[in-house]
C-alpha cells in the first residue's frame, strides 16, 4: 500500500516536472513572437536591441541629456532600467551620442557640470573631466574617453544600441 | 553600480578609497489599516526608485545601503538608537558622509539625534509609474536630491 502510494507520488512528481519544462519551453518560444507583435520596429533592427531615443530634430550642437527606459528581464524578475546619453551634432553635422558613465568609477557626467569648465563634461565624484568629444582630460582621474553609443537614424528618429568603450590616451 | 549586491561589492572593495558616501533609505511599514499600508507600500517603491537613480549618478562614490525597515507604530527614539548602531558598526570607519533618505516626516523631529544627514522628501502616492508625469516627477526629485548630496562633498 505504502509502496503504491510512493509510486503514484513519484509519477506525479514526474508529471509536474514535465509540465514545468513544457511550460517553460512554451514561454520561451512565445517571447520572440510577442516582441514581434508589439514592436515590429525593434525586430527589424539588425543590431537587435536598438532603442528609439529622440527625434533627430531635437538634437542641437550643444550636448543634451536624453533618457530612455528598457525593460530588463532577469532570471527571476523584470525591472525597468533607465539609460542616458549625451547627444549633440558636431561641426560636420554628425551625431555624437556619448555615454554618461565616467570611465573612472562609473558616476554620471554632465555637460558643463562645473561652472569653471563650461565646455567640458564634468564628473562630480572625483572631479573627472572630458572634452566635448568625450576625450578624457589629462591629470583628472578618468583613464579613458567616454564610450560612444552605436547608433542609427531611421525615419527621423535616433536609435541607440550599446555603448562602445574607447581606448585610453 | 555600488549596491548591496554580490556583483557590486567586489567593485566596492576594489575602489574603497574613493567611496566615501553611503545612502541609507529609511522605510516604514505597517499592516493595521489597508489605506495606510497601501500608501506605505507605494512610498517604498518610489523611494527605492529614487535611491537607485541617485546611485546611478554617483556609483563611483556612493554605496547604496540595504533599506532600513521599521514598524511605523514603533518608538522612533528606539529606532534612532538602532539606526545609529547600524551606522557605527557598518559605516562609521570608512564613510565620511552618511545620508538617510526618507518620505517619513516623523524623522524630522529626530533629525538631530541621527548619526548622519537626513534627506527628507515629501512623498506622493503614484498611481502610474509609466506615465510621463511620474517620470518627470521622479526626475525632479532625483536631481534635487543629487544637488543636495553634491553640496556636502
Ligand atoms: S567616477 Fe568620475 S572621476 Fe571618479
Amino acid at each position: 500500500m505504502s509502496e503504491k502510494k510512493q509510486q503514484v507520488s513519484r509519477r506525479q512528481f514526474l508529471n509536474y516536472t514535465l509540465t514545468g519544462v513544457g511550460g517553460f519551453m512554451a514561454a520561451s518560444m512565445l517571447a520572440p513572437m510577442v516582441r514581434f507583435a508589439i514592436d515590429p520596429v525593434l525586430t527589424a533592427s539588425t543590431a537587435g536591441e536598438m532603442q528609439a531615443v529622440v527625434d533627430v530634430s531635437e538634437i542641437t550642437t550643444d550636448p543634451q541629456r536624453f533618457d530612455w527606459t528598457v525593460e530588463q528581464v532577469d532570471a527571476w524578475y523584470t525591472s525597468d532600467v533607465t539609460h542616458s546619453a549625451w547627444v549633440y551634432k558636431n561641426e560636420n553635422d554628425e551625431i555624437v551620442p556619448l555615454s554618461p558613465t565616467c570611465t573612472h568609477l562609473g558616476c554620471s557626467v554632465s555637460w558643463a557640470g562645473n561652472e569653471d569648465y563650461p565646455d567640458q563634461f564634468y564628473c562630480p565624484c572625483h572631479d573627472g573631466r572630458y572634452q566635448k568629444d568625450g576625450t578624457n582630460v589629462a591629470d583628472t582621474p578618468p583613464p579613458a574617453p567616454l564610450a560612444l553609443y552605436e547608433y542609427e537614424v531611421r525615419d527621423g528618429t535616433l536609435y541607440l544600441g550599446q555603448p562602445v568603450p574607447r581606448g585610453g590616451v | 553600480m555600488m549596491k548591496w549586491e554580490a556583483d557590486d561589492l567586489p567593485k566596492y572593495f576594489e575602489a574603497k578609497e574613493y567611496i566615501d558616501t553611503v545612502l541609507v533609505p529609511l522605510i516604514p511599514i505597517q499592516l493595521s489599516n489597508e489605506a495606510d499600508s497601501l500608501k506605505l507600500a507605494n512610498y517604498q517603491k518610489t523611494l527605492q526608485i529614487i535611491a537607485r537613480e541617485a546611485e546611478r549618478d554617483f556609483a563611483g562614490r556612493m554605496l547604496l545601503s540595504p533599506v532600513y525597515t521599521y514598524v511605523q507604530a514603533a518608538s522612533y527614539q528606539k529606532e534612532q538608537e538602532r539606526i545609529n548602531q547600524w551606522i557605527q558598526l557598518l559605516f562609521k570607519e570608512d564613510f565620511k558622509h552618511v545620508f538617510f533618505l526618507t518620505f517619513d516626516v516623523k524623522w524630522k523631529k529626530e533629525e538631530k539625534g541621527l548619526d548622519g544627514t537626513l534627506l527628507w522628501l515629501p512623498g506622493t502616492v503614484i498611481e502610474n509609474y509609466q506615465s510621463v508625469l511620474t517620470k518627470k516627477w521622479i526626475n525632479e526629485q532625483t536631481s534635487q536630491l543629487n544637488e543636495l548630496i553634491k553640496s556636502f562633498w
